[in-house]
C-alpha cells in the first residue's frame, strides 16, 4: 500500500521548491529520469483488464527496471476524510527482460511517458519520497530522446510513502504534516482532485530565492 | 524591569519584602548557588556586554564613515544579543525566588507594587547614581537661580522632543517609500485573473489525467511507426529489426479483424500465458506484414537450430519405439487444440510455413487452421501475436516443443505453443493420421539425437531457464527444400505418435520425480530420452 498526494507547480517556481525541499528534507536531491511504460492486459487474460507499469530508471549508468502494479484506493467515509490517497500498490525490481516477459504474457502497450526531474527520499515519520518532475510524452514509439512535455509550464509534484494496512494512519499523518510545509508554494491533493495554483507562490518563491541567508550568528 | 539582586547578607536596611532567604545564613544556599551558577551568569553577562559594545562601536564607525550599514547583519547581531539577554534573564528568573529586587524605575509592572514598598530611602547605590545624574544635568547651571535652571531644562526637553518627532517622521516616510506597509499584517495577496486561472486549470487537468490515466499519451494507430533507433535501455531488449511497433489500442486489437483474428487472438492469448522464462529472449513482434515478411526472410536465411542436424528427415524414419511418443504428442495436440497457434513457431520456421501453405491445397481441412494462422501473418498488420518473433530465439524453438511435450506432465495446459498442426485444427483424427506417418521418423531422429547428448537434452527439456542459458548450439544451415519436406514428414509422424506419447506421459506421471533428476538413469530415462530426442527432432 502507499499513500500518495499530487500537486502542480509552475515551472518558474520549481527552483524555489527545490530550495525549500532541500531545507525540509535534509537530504540532497537526486536526479530523476524514468521511462514509464504502462501495459494493459486484454480481456482474454483475465476477467478484467489489468494494468502494469514498468519503470526504467535511466539515470543510472545501467538502466534498472521496476515493475509496479497500482490497485484500488481505500474507500469509505473514513477514506474521504483523509486528505491523502491510500491505495494498494505492489512494486518490485525486475530484470531488463521484464518488458519482453509481459509482452509474451499478452500485455499490450497502453501508453508511455518520461519523467524528468528531481527526487528526495527521506525519513520523517515515514519513509517519504517527493518527486518534482516534468511529465513528457513521446511522439514516436519509445523515442525517449525526443520527448516533449505534456504541459510545458507546469510540473507535477508527487509525495508518496509506502504503508501497510496496519500503519497507514501514521503514514497519512506524516505525509499530511509534511505537505503543510509546502503550503506557501503549492497545494497537494489526492490524485484526480485538481487544486490549482497557490496565490502566495510568487511571494514565497521570491523569498526562497532571495539571498536572504548569511546572517552571521 | 530593572532590578538589583540583593544579597541576603546585606545590612538590615532592606525592604521588608524579605523572602525566604535562609534565616541566619550568611551565604546563599548551596543548591541555590549551584543553580544560579553565578560564575556562568557573570561570564555571560560580560560577554553580552562586550557584544553590545561591539555593535555600538560598529554604529559609530558607520556614522563616521558614512557608509550604509548592512542592516541584515546588524539585525542578526541584534537578534543574537537579544536572545542571549533573554536567556540570561530566564536563568535568573528560575532562582529569583530567593532574591528580592528593588525596582529602579517605575513602569506598568511596578506601579501597583511600589506603594506597598515602604522604603523611605533609596538604596545606596541608587542614591549615588541619582546624585551623579543630577550633577551631569545641572553641570553649567549650578550658579544660576532656580527658575533659569528650570527654563534651561525645559528648553532641553523640548529640543529632545523635537528630535524624537522628526526621527519618527523620517521613519514613517521611509516606510511608505519602501512600501513596508504597516508593521502588522501581511500585504494583500495578489489574485490571479480569471483567464490565467482558467488556463492553469486546463493545463493541470491535462497533466493529471496524463499521469494518472494516460490520457493524451496514447499514440494513434496510424502513428505506430517503428522507431528507427531505440533508446539505449530498450535496444538490447527489443531487436530493432523486428521493430517494436506500438500496438493499437487493446480495444482496437480485439475488435478489428474480428473473424480471422478472433480465434487467433483468443488462442494467442491463452498461448501467451507461457512461462516467462521460456519466452525470455523473444522480442515483441512486429505486427506489420512488411516486417514480418522481412523477419521471415531473416529467419529463413539465418540458421535455425536444428535445420541441418543429424536428425534429418531420412534418418528420422528409422527410430524405433514410436508408441510412447505418439501418445505424448497426442496429448500435446489435445492441449494445443484448446490453445491454438504459435506465431513463434511460424516465425521461426518459414520453410514450414511455406510447406504448410503448399499443403493447404492438399489437406484443406487440416491445414485450414494453419492457413488461417498464416494469412493473418502475411496480410494483417498490427498483429501483436507476432510477438514471438525472435532473431536469436532460434535455439528456443526446441524448447517450446519440449515444453509442449511435457505439458501434460509438468506445465499447466495453457503453456506453450507448439505450432505444428495446431490450434484451429480441431480435427484430431486427421492430425493423428498425419502425425502417425512421421512417428517412426520422429522417434528415430529423436532417439539418435538423444543418444548423442542426453544430458544436454535433459537439461533443455526439463529446465526452461537452463534452456535459455544453454541453448542447443548446433550448427545449422538453412536448406529450405529439405527442411520443408522434412517438416511434412515430421508433422505426420507427430500426429501418429500422439496416442503413444499420451500413454507415455501417463506412465511418466507416476514417476515424475525421476524425470527431474539428471543423474538417475532408470528405465524411465530411456523413455525420457526418447521423448527428448523426439522433442529435439520436432524442433528441426
Amino acid at each position: 500500500m502507499e499513500c500518495v498526494v499530487q500537486g502542480i507547480i509552475e515551472t518558474q517556481y520549481v527552483e524555489a521548491l527545490e530550495i525549500l525541499l532541500q531545507g525540509l528534507c535534509g537530504v540532497n536531491k537526486e536526479r530523476l529520469r524514468v521511462h514509464e511504460i504502462c501495459l494493459k492486459s486484454g480481456p482474454n487474460l483475465g476477467f478484467v483488464a489489468s494494468e502494469v507499469r514498468l519503470l526504467c530508471d535511466l539515470e543510472q549508468s545501467e538502466p534498472t527496471w521496476t515493475v509496479k502494479h497500482v490497485g484500488g484506493a481505500l474507500r469509505g467515509a473514513g477514506a474521504e476524510q483523509i486528505s491523502v490517497l491510500v491505495r494498494s500498490m505492489v512494486e518490485s525490481k525486475a530484470s531488463k527482460n521484464v518488458l519482453r516477459l509481459f509482452y509474451a504474457l499478452g500485455y499490450k502497450l497502453d501508453h508511455e511517458l518520461l519523467r524528468v526531474g528531481i527526487t528526495f527520499h527521506f525519513q520523517r515519520g515515514a519513509q517519504i519520497t517527493v518527486t518534482v518532475s516534468s511529465v513528457n510524452k513521446m511522439l514516436k514509439l519509445h523515442a525517449t530522446d525526443e520527448a516533449v512535455p505534456v504541459t510545458p509550464g507546469i510540473q507535477l509534484v508527487e509525495v508518496t510513502a509506502p504503508a501497510t494496512s496496519e500503519n497507514y494512519n501514521e503514514v497519512v499523518a506524516a505525509v499530511s504534516s509534511f505537505c503543510e510545509y509546502l503550503a506557501p508554494l503549492l497545494h497537494l491533493s489526492k490524485p484526480g482532485v485538481s487544486t490549482g495554483v497557490v496565490p502566495t507562490a510568487a511571494a514565497a518563491a521570491a523569498s526562497l530565492m532571495s539571498d536572504g541567508g548569511g546572517t552571521t550568528l | 524591569m530593572e532590578g538589583m539582586i540583593q544579597d541576603p547578607s546585606q545590612p538590615a536596611s532592606q525592604p521588608q519584602q524579605q523572602n525566604q532567604a535562609v534565616v541566619g545564613a550568611e551565604r546563599l544556599n548551596q543548591a541555590l548557588q549551584q543553580q544560579l551558577n553565578l560564575e556562568s551568569v557573570k561570564t555571560r553577562a560580560i560577554s553580552l556586554f562586550k557584544a553590545i559594545t561591539r555593535i555600538l562601536e560598529d554604529f559609530d564607525a558607520y556614522s563616521r564613515t558614512n557608509t550604509t550599514p548592512k542592516w541584515q547583519d546588524i539585525l542578526g547581531q541584534y537578534s543574537m544579543v537579544n536572545l542571549e539577554l533573554f536567556n540570561i534573564v530566564d536563568e535568573i528568573k528560575k532562582v529569583s525566588k530567593a532574591f528580592v529586587v528593588h525596582p529602579k524605575n517605575v513602569n506598568a509592572d511596578n506601579a501597583p507594587i511600589l506603594p506597598v514598598m515602604l522604603s523611605s530611602k533609596l538604596l545606596p547605590e541608587m542614591e549615588v547614581e541619582d546624585n551623579l545624574k543630577r550633577e551631569q544635568l545641572l553641570l553649567g547651571m549650578q550658579n544660576l537661580p532656580i527658575p533659569s535652571q528650570i527654563d534651561k531644562l525645559k528648553a532641553r526637553i523640548d529640543m529632545i522632543a523635537a528630535a524624537c518627532e522628526s526621527a519618527e517622521k523620517v521613519l514613517a516616510d521611509t516606510r511608505k517609500a519602501y512600501c513596508f506597509g504597516s508593521r502588522q499584517g501581511p500585504a494583500i495577496l495578489p489574485t490571479l485573473d480569471k483567464g490565467q486561472a482558467a488556463k492553469i486549470q486546463e493545463q493541470e487537468n491535462l497533466l493529471r489525467t496524463a499521469v494518472n490515466f494516460g490520457e493524451g499519451l496514447r499514440l494513434p494507430a496510424d502513428q505506430k511507426l517503428i522507431t528507427p533507433s531505440l533508446p539505449l535501455h530498450l535496444v538490447d531488449i527489443m531487436p530493432a529489426t523486428d521493430g517494436v511497433q506500438s500496438f493499437a489500442d487493446p480495444s482496437g486489437m480485439y475488435m478489428k479483424n474480428t473473424p480471422l483474428m478472433s480465434n487467433n487472438i483468443g488462442s494467442q492469448g491463452s498461448l501467451l500465458q507461457a512461462t516467462g522464462a521460456q519466452l525470455i529472449g523473444r522480442s515483441a513482434a512486429s505486427p506489420s506484414a512488411a516486417t514480418s515478411a522481412t523477419s521471415y526472410d531473416n529467419t529463413t536465411t539465418s540458421p535455425l537450430p536444428y535445420a541441418n542436424s543429424p536428425r534429418s528427415a531420412t534418418t528420422m524414419m528409422n527410430t524405433p519405439s514410436p508408441q510412447p511418443q505418439t501418445q505424448q504428442l497426442q496429448q500435446q495436440q489435445q492441449h494445443q487444440q484448446q490453445q491454438q497457434q504459435q506465431r513463434q513457431k511460424m516465425m521461426q520456421l518459414p520453410q514450414h510455413q511455406q510447406q504448410l501453405l503448399a499443403q493447404q491445397q492438399f489437406r484443406q481441412s487440416t491445414m485450414q487452421g494453419l492457413g488461417q494462422n498464416q494469412l493473418p501473418l502475411h496480410d494483417l498488420q498490427g498483429q501483436t501475436q507476432q510477438k514471438f518473433q525472435s532473431l536469436h530465439g532460434q535455439m528456443q524453438f526446441s524448447q517450446p516443443l519440449g515444453h509442449q511435450q511435457f505439458q501434460g506432465r509438468q506445465l499447466p495446459p495453457g503453456h506453450v505453443q507448439h505450432g505444428i498442426g495446431q490450434s484451429q485444427l480441431n480435427q484430431g483424427n486427421q492430425l493423428s493420421r498425419h502425425l502417425g506417418q512421421f512417428s517412426s521418423a520422429a522417434n528415430t531422429a529423436l532417439f539418435n539425437a538423444a543418444q548423442g547428448t542426453p544430458s544436454t537434452q535433459m537439461c533443455l527439456i526439463w529446465d526452461p531457464i537452463q534452456e535459455a542459458l544453454w541453448p542447443c548450439s548446433h550448427s545449422h544451415s538453412s536448406s529450405n527444400s529439405s527442411h520443408s519436406s522434412s517438416m511434412v514428414h515430421k508433422l505426420h509422424s507427430v500426429i501418429w505418435a500422439l496416442p503413444r506419447i499420451y500413454n507415455l506421459i501417463w506412465q511418466l506421471f507416476k514417476i515424475t520425480p525421476i524425470l527431474h533428476s539428471k543423474d538417475s538413469r532408470t528405465s524411465s530415462d530411456i523413455s525420457a530420452t526418447s521423448i527428448d530426442s523426439f522433442v529435439l527432432w520436432m524442433s528441426c
